[in-house]
């Protein structure tokens, strides 16, 4: 599980710039997870990164900075959902992710991996989506249940379903 | 058909890093944000102290009751205000970082109050608009004769009275707009808060056969 380097100790969060550094791949896989139209991803990527600059006075070092920074995008990612007049776009443009491993045959396998996995977890029901972002992004079962404020019975309860729709919509291709 | 989905490895394939094309956009965009956010901080103490120092230079310059009285309830305003904007960024902060269900709950009921404070602005505003001009009316009836001569001559180059007007209409439309906007917001917020809770009280018995 991938953890962060900052955090839990007590320690003081590290400067906006360096949290971008270290944390601007997660806000923005979050960002992808929730919006499929750029340019509204571009507006909540940056709504996000305000309540982040917002809240980060506010940590006290209880959880891990990456836990702190999860949770804010997943909250402002889901308000910003909420707020949309329009229904989830049903037929998106697929995502093209580039990386830079050495085969370029294995890229393109895993870019469209990817870009399957992203459109298939952006079907998926908000709660459910929730857990599955979590899981994805390495987050380990405890800290999930302590960051949802459930029980772990009820995370793994949560955490069935969302497999199954998971598994649902890849089985559709997305 | 997919057997199992193994989360671990569909993990490594979430986590990939982005491109540097793509990271050079995100700490563009950071920047921006923290920038503006700094700015906007800077700001809003620049204004309360520079409306602070105007007021404290009025009473000063005019030493008398009134003055004093008008300019210490304008103060009393001024920290009401920074007051206010302090509780609200803290409960946003708290929406932001509690959990999903607290934050729906919480945007829910400031939903449900901005549509319950439109609804009374609609209800009460245009009365409270003709009883001011009939209030007017009958304290100088002489105005009220000049009013109701520049009413009646709208269209005829008087822009003042067609903007007093107007406003009624365009405050009603604008009204039932947001109200219907409004009243949309809190079915949707409604409905993903139940989808939380319906999600929290599930059953073992839902889950599909092949998770038991």
């Amino acid at each position: 599980m991938a953890t962060s380097t900052v955090g839990a100790n007590g320690e003081k969060p590290p400067p906006f710039e360096r949290i971008v550094a270290e944390h601007g791949p997660l806000i923005s896989r979050i960002a992808m997870s929730y919006e499929a139209d750029p340019g509204l991803r571009e507006d909540l990527t940056q709504q996000i990164f305000l309540a982040v600059w917002q809240a980060l006075p506010s940590y006290r070092a209880d959880a891990s900075l990456k836990t702190f920074i999860a949770r804010i995008a997943q909250n402002r990612a889901i308000s910003f959902v909420a707020k949309q007049v329009r229904l989830p776009p049903t037929a998106e443009m697929p995502e093209i992710i580039e990386d830079d491993r050495p085969s370029p045959e294995q890229n393109a396998i895993e870019a469209d991996e990817r870009s399957i996995l992203l459109e298939a977890t952006r079907r998926l029901p908000l709660p459910q989506r929730e857990v599955i972002i979590l899981v994805l992004e390495g987050f380990d079962y405890s800290e999930i249940a302590d960051m949802l404020e459930i029980a772990p019975n009820a995370l793994a309860l949560r955490l069935s379903r969302a497999k199954a729709a998971l598994k649902a919509m890849l089985e559709r291709g997305g | 058909m997919i057997d199992d989905i193994d989360l671990d490895r569909l993990g490594d394939v979430w986590r990939q890093q982005p491109d540097p094309a793509e990271m050079a956009r995100l700490r563009k965009t950071a920047a921006i944000v923290s920038r503006r956010a700094r700015w906007g901080q800077l700001f809003d103490v620049v204004a309360a102290v520079a409306v602070a120092a105007v007021v404290i230079y009025l009473a000063l310059s005019n030493p008398s009751r009134g003055t004093l009285g008008v300019s210490a309830i304008l103060i009393l305003i001024l920290l009401w205000t920074q007051q206010r904007q302090r509780r609200l960024r803290a409960i946003e902060i708290k929406k932001l970082t509690g959990t999903s269900e607290e934050m729906l709950d919480q945007s829910l009921e400031q939903a449900e109050a901005v549509l319950k404070r439109t609804r009374s602005q609609l209800l009460f505003s245009p009365p409270a608009f003709v009883f001011g001009l009939a209030l007017a009316a009958l304290a100088d009836r002489e105005s009220a004769d000049r009013l109701w001569e520049h009413i009646s001559s709208i269209g005829s180059g008087q822009p003042i009275a067609v903007i007093a007007l107007a406003w009624l209409p365009a405050f009603i439309l604008y009204s039932l707009m947001k109200i219907r906007s409004q009243r949309r917001q809190v079915e949707r917020l409604a409905a993903l808060r139940d989808a939380y809770r319906a999600e929290r009280d599930a059953n073992i018995e839902d889950l599909p056969q092949a998770d038991v």
